[in-house]
């Protein structure tokens, strides 16, 4: 016996280890060839994304993307709470609060009365969603909305919170959704950006947006977005010089291409041709821009349809009927910013006026999409970045009152993309203060947007400074509740 | 056995150990190519062997230190080969096992369970084949090496056998009855029972009857318990049940008790629903709304949520074939990673021709969707599209088909969603041809020669169709027209000016009066681009066209301002946040607005409180100067005021200035909506070459006025000297 554990273990001299682990190197040699570009360094970035294409079948092609900036008050619009009134002037019950931060506008008050909504709401389509007095032309589309009143962030400032919604991220330098996208699934029309920003105000107390909300952050700088203006040059630079007519700027291109391509031959330089591609791409623009701003050709119909503004170059209305345009010319993404949403005081006169600016346009927005076929593979996004606190910012009087900004819950509404119509999702307590069903966080609604786009929100990576990095960064669950 | 042989078959566990550890670190990355998968799927075949032989092996281990055996060359030579081949099977099993859980269908945590035993298992075995003949190996570690091994084994067993067979196979034929399929399913029975059974009757049935209540039966959910009835039809807000489940966790009369498992949030969602729609008994979910919440609930417990996705059994095209016909104007795309079908689109007319669209036959198969609209299409273009037989969607807006061409359309017979807006379709060609669309679901018509009614009579016809007529404005609802606007680049003007006033709108009216009466549409003059203007003019009009309702009134205000100073400055200072353009602000031509948002609200408005607006001008040649006047805001509700006086003076040399006029503006005696305007001081006309204007702010805020005593702060956007 004794014998035989010396000679077990005289089995393992270095030889034998040597061999054995040489077998075992094989071995390994042997699997890595079932594991493609694990000795080549990897493939892309090591994220096992492919750019362009996505990675199921997508319900939508394409987001418009209404964004309420200012944060519009989710008790005066859709999340009805006749409780308020009942209540108007009694003290937020401090367990309703709990331990949340508030901003420093409120945080001093000495009181916090609770502030019902000046204006009446009533249910409206099959799903009896309550939508306020101040949105008639979006009541009359319920049933191809499915409003959201149950959405949360962790934001409690505008330029954060935006910052968020758009990137992820609270800090910016992260690109924005319209730059994933762009990312993701790449052209769909070669002549336009894939990503365009449309900007407007009210005359509501309003709060600035930055180009940083368009950036491609450290994606290619092909993915930013591309910001319209209401003036004579919608994009910058892309005009021929006067005296220059088209077939010279071609026959200046294709001269220019062949010095490129000189010099491609001679470094080898991917940006050359990346450069020269981009060149092409501006006069293409060329046409295609003038053909999609071109207003005048629109019927007498489309003009009823979003309102006589719609023809006032830089108003919401005519921004709605450009996204529409741009849209159905296969821009990924339209992005609109409309301003003066911030109701701090003054509210029942602000917020009648923002809502007039935008009701009518977003409603038709939404028809002319439907009535062009358009609408199931175009999703559509209407809302701000947070809530309003159900409590009166400042002197509450019987007629007027504010209200600060409430992250806890808000609502928002989509349309079109696969997203279920006529439904109303998630649901927040009687004073409309915390959110009592069915919450979605912001990472849930870039899951979903991007998930009705065909993108795994998960997969959808880029490796930046050695980090992997997503919009939703590390959570985010697709809201499945609300997919057609 | 042979010595050798057993050399090489304890390399070979060594080897197939590490190639498993390889394998478990990189299974995510683990591509499997066909013919290995062949292996994998031996798995089932091969795991039988191990399991027995490592059992005999474990069991033979087990009685290893008995007297009879430990002296048994025999025994103890058979056990170690026995221990070795099961091991090295196990060995040879788990990597099948790997290979086989890379294919579809394998996931979850029983396969976690599965994957992680059986390396266990494996790397047990393996371990104490060499450790077992060590001197300190003692019969008791060996025996309950041996049980605890041999019992992981048969869980290693239990679990794959899970993973085959599925959950519960065994108690499967005991306990579960046959699923009910969705059109049988009734809501009561297959939905709202169930969960009464899951959740309730463990403490309300006939023998433990907590509260007097019972969940069995109909009868006893209609009777309710010792507390009242269970619900109220149709009133899910006052029921009894609902009270209960809602109420909050520490409450002792919350249901279910606090430790025993709770509703999910779609369950109190179905019940509540189920009470609001009556509480109904015998209803099938099919018998509700389609729209019905409780029906789309209802319905995904009947029907799997996963894998909506079409399958497509067609070939995927040659990527060099699709990157050929791909252009700047012919977008092709995949639908998706790794899916044949393709969807393409057309942009910009004018590089559309017929050949760019026949070119698409070598994709025929594989197009499902088509996106033409706006192409210069016609009817004879059509046949291009016939060949294209799994074309699911077909985009035709704006394009120049008519009836005609649709009928070739009906060979599509894949054909779901079909886009007609904006073409010259009519009634006629599309009822003839819309019976043989066999599959479509959506045909869009807005903008067709199709109106409402005949919309609505196909849509009678066809009810598994979508007939969308979209926005058609019929008159009974007029809306407003926005204001008009004007075209000038400025509304200050030296020489005379031609006025520009427009309206955005074709067609559009424009009214106006200049005498500070309300404009109307029959009376007022008609604005027709002629109006020449030479002096200040308050210009109040309003747009009207048929079918709109005229738009409310707005008024522009052109100022005259014959000379412009060549040098200004401040004797003053401006307010810190009012500085605008400094002492330029006021001849720049560039008039304020009200909006505090708008960037003409800071570049425009000079404003002051704390001092005097003092602005000193000089010219270079004389000028013959008989009126001053300064535009103003007014917005009383934030403390905005009209100047307590204006002194203007003036005089050929810088020190010697005199006092041509002193304004004292009137100060509003209520509060009054904001307001823009000029206040103007004539004076004999005087030759000056040096000007000095004083504007107090007004000192002390009317009595009414919720700031009262205090100083108003002054805006001022422009000048006007005439």
């Amino acid at each position: 016996m004794e014998k035989e554990i010396l000679e077990h273990g005289l089995h393992f001299n270095r030889r034998r280890f040597l061999s054995t682990m040489s077998l075992g190197l094989g071995s390994v040699a042997l699997g890595s060839l079932m594991v493609p570009h694990l000795l080549s360094g990897g493939d892309n970035d090591g994220t096992g994304f492919l750019p362009g294409i996505p990675h199921f079948a997508p319900k939508a092609k394409r987001v418009i993307y209404l964004f309420q900036n200012g944060a519009p008050s989710q008790l005066e619009t859709f999340d009805y709470k006749p409780r308020l009134r009942e209540m108007m002037g009694q003290e937020l019950p401090p367990s309703v609060r709990g331990v949340q931060r508030l901003t420093g506008m409120t945080a001093n008050q000495a009181a916090f009365p609770l502030a019902g909504s000046f204006t009446n709401f009533k249910q409206y389509g099959q799903s009896g969603a309550w939508i306020s007095d101040l949105l008639p032309y979006t009541s009359k589309i319920a049933d191809d909305l499915c409003i959201i009143r149950s959405m949360y962030t962790e934001a409690i400032n505008h330029d954060p919170a935006l910052t968020f919604f758009q990137t992820g991220s609270q800090q910016g330098n992260r690109p924005s959704m319209g730059a994933w996208l762009s990312y993701g699934l790449g052209n769909e029309n070669k002549n336009l950006p894939d990503f365009t920003v449309l900007l407007s105000r009210g005359i509501g107390n309003g709060q600035g947006v930055y180009s940083k909300l368009w950036s491609n952050g450290f994606l290619d700088s092909v993915h930013q977005g591309v910001q319209f203006s209401k003036g004579e040059d919608p994009v910058l630079y892309i005009r021929d010089p006067e005296g220059m007519d088209r077939q010279a700027r071609r026959e200046m291109l294709d001269n220019l291409s062949e010095l490129n391509e000189l010099s491609y031959n001679e470094f080898g330089d991917p940006e050359i041709t990346a450069k020269v591609k981009q060149y092409e791409m501006a006069y293409r623009m060329q046409t295609a821009i003038p053909e999609v701003m071109d207003l005048s050709k629109e019927s007498d119909d489309i003009v009823k349809l979003y309102g006589p503004e719609c023809l006032v170059p830089g108003t919401f209305a005519a921004n709605c009927l450009l996204a529409r345009k741009l849209s159905e010319n296969g821009v990924r993404f339209v992005q609109l910013y409309h301003q003066g949403w911030d109701q701090h005081g003054n509210l029942p006169f602000e917020i009648t006026s923002q809502a007039k600016d935008v009701d009518q346009a977003s409603a038709a927005l939404v028809t002319d999409l439907k009535q062009r076929g358009l609408l199931d593979e175009t999703l559509v996004i209407w809302g701000g970045e947070f809530g309003r606190t159900s409590y009166s910012q400042g002197k509450l009087t019987i007629d007027n009152y504010g209200r600060d900004h409430h992250p806890r819950c808000f609502s928002i509404w989509m349309a079109g993309g696969g997203i279920k119509p006529g439904m109303v999702y998630g649901e927040t307590d009687e004073l409309g203060y915390n959110i009592q069903r069915n919450p979605v966080h912001v990472h849930d609604f870039q899951a979903t947007v991007l998930h009705q786009l065909g993108l795994n929100h998960e997969k959808l990576i880029f490796k930046h400074l050695g980090r992997r990095y997503r919009l939703t960064d590390i959570s985010g669950k697709v809201v499945r509740d609300i997919i057609a | 056995m042979n010595r050798k042989l057993q050399n090489m078959a304890e390399q070979a566990l060594i080897v197939s150990n590490i190639f498993i550890v390889f394998l478990l670190f990189f299974e995510n990355q683990l591509i499997v190519p066909t013919w290995l998968q062949s292996v994998g799927r031996m798995h089932p075949l091969l795991l039988h062997f191990p399991i027995v032989v490592l059992l005999a092996a474990f069991g033979m281990e087990f009685f290893r230190f008995k007297s009879t055996y430990i002296s048994n060359t025999f025994y103890l030579g058979f056990l170690n080969t026995l221990w070795l081949t099961g091991a090295l099977l196990a060995a040879i099993t788990v990597i099948m096992g790997l290979l086989l859980s890379k294919e579809q269908g394998y996931s979850g945590d029983t396969l976690l369970w599965h994957k992680w035993w059986s390396v266990g298992v494996l790397w047990f075995s393996t371990l104490f084949y060499w450790i077992r003949n060590a001197a300190w190996y003692k019969p008791i570690l060996a025996k309950s090496m041996a049980a605890t091994a041999a019992l992981s084994v048969v869980m290693v067993g239990h679990f794959g056998a899970t993973l085959t067979h599925g959950d519960g196979f065994i108690s499967a034929p005991i306990t579960q009855s046959a699923p009910v399929p969705l059109h049988e399913a009734v809501v009561f029975a297959d939905v709202i029972q169930p969960i009464f059974e899951q959740k309730c009757v463990a403490c309300h049935n006939s023998d433990k009857m907590n509260g007097e209540l019972m969940f069995t039966d109909i009868k006893s959910i209609l009777k309710g318990g010792k507390t009242g009835k269970l619900f109220v039809p149709g009133k899910p807000e006052i029921s009894l049940l609902l009270e209960r489940i809602h109420l909050p966790m520490g409450e002792k009369k919350h249901m279910p008790p606090t430790g025993k498992a709770q509703l999910s949030s779609q369950e109190i969602t179905l019940l509540s629903l189920w009470i609001k729609g009556n509480a109904d008994f015998t209803k099938k979910v099919t018998d509700l709304s389609p729209t019905d919440s409780l029906r789309i609930i209802a319905s995904t417990l009947f029907s799997p949520v996963e894998n909506t996705e079409e399958i497509y059994d067609f070939d995927a095209a040659d990527e060099s074939t699709i990157a050929k016909l791909r252009t700047a104007y012919r977008t092709i795309a995949p639908l998706a990673r790794e899916s044949p079908a393709l969807s393409v689109s057309f942009f910009n007319k004018s590089n559309f021709t017929t050949e760019k669209l026949s070119e698409l036959n070598a994709i025929k198969t594989q197009i499902v969707a088509l996106n033409l609209s706006k192409m210069p299409v016609s009817d004879t273009d059509l046949k291009n599209i016939i060949p294209f037989e799994n074309l699911q969607k077909l985009d035709l807006n704006f394009t120049n088909i008519t009836g005609k061409g649709l009928k070739e359309l009906t060979i599509l017979k894949q054909l779901k969603t079909l886009s007609l807006s904006g073409t010259q379709l009519n009634f006629n060609d599309l009822q003839g041809t819309i019976g043989n669309f066999k599959n479509l679901k959506t045909i869009t018509l807005w903008n067709t020669q199709l109106s409402v009614s005949e919309i609505n009579k196909l849509q009678k016809a066809r009810k598994d169709i979508t007939f969308v007529a979209g926005f058609r404005d019929d008159g009974s609802n007029p809306i407003k027209l926005n204001p008009p606007q004007v075209k000038n680049s400025s509304t200050i003007f030296g020489q005379p000016i031609l006025v520009q006033l427009y309206h955005p709108i074709k067609g559009t009216e424009i009214r106006y009066t200049t005498d500070g009466t309300m404009p109307d549409s029959i009376k007022s003059p008609l604005f027709n681009n002629q109006t020449l203007l030479k002096e200040s003019a308050s210009f109040r009009a309003k747009a009207y066209k048929t079918g709109w309702l005229g738009s409310d009134e707005t008024t522009f205000d052109f100022y005259k301002s014959s000379f412009k100073p060549d040098s200004s400055h401040l004797l003053l200072a401006l307010n810190r946040v009012h500085q605008a353009a400094g002492a330029n602000t006021f001849f720049d031509g560039k008039l304020g607005t009200f909006s505090a948002n708008s960037p003409a609200w800071a570049n425009n408005w000079a404003g002051v409180r704390n001092n005097d607006l003092a602005l000193v001008c000089a010219f270079k040649t004389p000028v013959l100067l008989s009126s001053v006047g300064l535009r103003i805001m007014e917005e009383v509700e934030t403390g905005i005021f009209p100047p307590e006086f204006v002194e203007v003076w003036g005089g050929t040399n810088e020190n010697q200035m005199r006092l041509l006029a002193k304004i004292k503006p009137s100060i509003p005696s209520k509060m009054r909506p904001h307001l823009l305007y000029a206040i103007t001081g004539q004076f004999k006309p005087t030759t000056i070459t040096h000007l000095k204007i004083i504007a107090k702010p007004l000192q002390k805020i009317p009595e009414w006025h919720g700031s009262k005593g205090s100083v108003a702060l002054l805006l001022i956007d422009e000048m006007f000297l005439n």
